[in-house]
């Protein structure tokens, strides 16, 4: 029986690294992107577990700030994503815009928060 | 004109006419004495004469005078009452036993002697104060190993005894050799009871029994848990002086010497004089009160008392103590004194220091914890007034500018913040140009 999960989930990692492969680059750009907010905030995570929550504004700003704009990295790659249908006619240009634009507002609101 | 001005200068005089006992001169100074006859006043003159020349005013009254009255229009006559008529069953005038605790319950002092058939009402005065004595009215208390040797086989109802109290507040500095004589009736103390003392137990072989007839039973009351001379300090600070004997106060007791059975010292003088004498200086508030003034707290640095505290303030807490000499206030000396910093337990507990002139102080790191909290004194020592002093004052947290700018354990949220913006704005340059 261990064999075979072996065997299925080396098959399906193969089978996502090939799909993968064919991902246009600037959404693989975003991924990169997304990977190091969401790692960075998992860092802080752990170092309040360790240390514990004392400035608890300056943890929950730092956090937020890279939440937050994974989330509205996220968004823009389902807006750019030329596969989608829902988006078909939404200018990628406007999306990175909009993009820009409500990360300004999160950092200056990070900045404020931070203490 | 003359006449104007010397009513002027008599009524300014008047204050001085009310020398009387008051907080700053705390010793008695009016005392009532009832007695059965006046024959006492006779038998015991020596005692009376020892209280007279430190300077009481002692009013002889028989106890069933029917012009008898402690206090007139609420203020009371006398500062003390000594009651030496343990036969009497009603007290003459407005006197009965509410009356007698009332005037302990005012903060006055008591000294009540009883007797071999002490009355009823002698009793229950005795009993409202705390102590016991034997229910049978003949029992009296008899010690066939710690007799006074006299010339005539006795019954042995005349005991000398030198289980004396180890205080001294209560008994003076200098210990009294000889033993001490004591012919009367034995009472119990309720061991819960926390504000009543033995001054003067009986020897472990002690009993309370009826010397003329024969026991069917045994005793309910015997050896050390026998008390012959308790007292009381009240709650008020009152004190009250119980003993089972008024031979004991006796000139015959004071003057005869004392050799106690088994041992062959023999004493030209009983120590009753000198035991008698140093009580009552105690009783009538002429050593052991104590007062607390001046109260003061403030941070380290600044003088002036602030009205509210912050966590982790350095403060200074003062308070002069001041013990009654009899005839002036002198510092009180002791390493024992406590201050609580007190919400609902005490998060600080530290002895004060003395500079040997009264003045208590110490300085502590006030806790982090923010409330109302009280400085209390609590001081309760074996024959001192109790002191029990309080001061409120709250305690803030900090404000949010009383916090470090930059706070060190929150450097790695700074850092993520700034990383993600710079991360941020490289991504948007790599995006962009990317072909």
């Amino acid at each position: 029986m261990a064999r075979t999960t072996t065997k299925d989930a080396q098959a399906l990692i193969q089978s996502f690294r090939s799909a993968y492969a064919a991902t246009p680059t600037n959404l693989k750009i975003i991924d990169i992107y997304v990977i190091f907010a969401i790692s960075t905030a998992l860092i802080q995570v752990v170092y309040m577990a360790i240390v514990g929550s004392f400035p608890f504004n300056s943890f929950l700003s730092g956090v937020l700030s890279c939440v937050g704009t994974a989330v509205l990295a996220v968004c823009l790659r389902i807006q750019v994503n030329k596969e989608n249908k829902e988006f078909k006619d939404l200018p990628p240009e406007r999306a990175f815009a909009d993009f820009v634009l409500s990360n300004l507002v999160l950092h200056l609101v990070i900045m404020n928060f931070l203490g | 004109m003359v006449k104007f001005l010397i009513f002027m200068t008599l009524v300014s005089l008047l204050p001085l006419l009310s020398s009387c006992f008051s907080s700053e001169n705390p010793t008695d100074r009016r005392i009532l004495v009832l007695l059965d006859d006046f024959a006492i006043k006779s038998s015991h003159s020596i005692f009376f004469k020892t209280l007279q020349t430190r300077g009481f005013e002692l009013d002889f009254k028989l106890a069933d005078d029917p012009k008898l009255t402690l206090q007139r229009y609420g203020n009371y006559l006398y500062d003390g009452l000594i009651l030496f008529s343990p036969m009497i069953e009603r007290f003459g005038g407005s006197l009965d036993l509410a009356a007698v605790l009332d005037f302990v319950d005012a903060g006055h002092d008591l000294i009540v002697a009883a007797d071999a058939s002490a009355s009823d009402l002698i009793r229950d005065v005795a009993t409202e104060c705390g102590v016991e004595f034997d229910e049978d009215p003949a029992a009296v208390v008899i010690d066939h190993t710690s007799y006074a040797i006299s010339e005539t086989e006795g019954d042995h109802t005349l005991i000398a005894s030198d289980n004396l109290i180890q205080s001294d507040v209560i008994l003076g500095s200098k210990t009294v050799e000889a033993p001490v004589l004591f012919q009367g009736v034995g009472h119990t103390l309720n061991p819960a009871n926390s504000l009543v003392l033995k001054v003067l137990s009986a020897s472990p072989s002690a009993y309370s029994a009826n010397p003329k007839s024969k026991l069917s039973a045994p005793p309910s009351l015997t050896g050390s848990a026998i008390s012959l001379v308790s007292v009381v300090q009240a709650r008020n600070n009152a004190r009250i002086l119980i003993s089972g004997s008024l031979a004991f106060f006796s000139n015959r007791l004071f003057r005869s010497g004392v050799q106690k059975s088994g041992s062959s010292v023999k004493f030209e003088k009983s120590g009753n004089e000198q035991f008698v004498t140093e009580i009552s200086k105690w009783v009538f508030h002429e050593r052991g009160h104590l007062k607390a003034v001046n109260v003061r707290h403030h941070k380290v640095g600044e003088t002036d008392e602030p009205a509210i505290y912050r966590i982790n303030d350095d403060l200074e807490y003062s308070v002069e103590i001041y013990e009654w000499s009899g005839t002036s206030w002198e510092p009180y000396t002791a390493d024992d004194v406590q201050v609580q910093f007190y919400m609902m337990s005490p998060y600080v507990l530290k002895n004060l220091s003395t500079d040997l002139k009264g003045r208590y102080f110490t300085s502590f790191k006030v806790p982090d914890v923010y409330g109302v909290f009280q400085f209390k004194v609590e001081y309760q020592r074996l024959g001192y007034t109790s002191l029990s002093l309080s001061k409120q004052i709250p305690v803030r947290p900090f404000r949010h500018d009383e916090y470090e700018r930059f706070i060190t354990t929150a450097f790695p949220y700074y850092g993520a913040s700034f990383s993600t913006m710079a991360g941020f704005f490289i991504f948007t340059i790599v995006y962009l140009y990317n072909k």
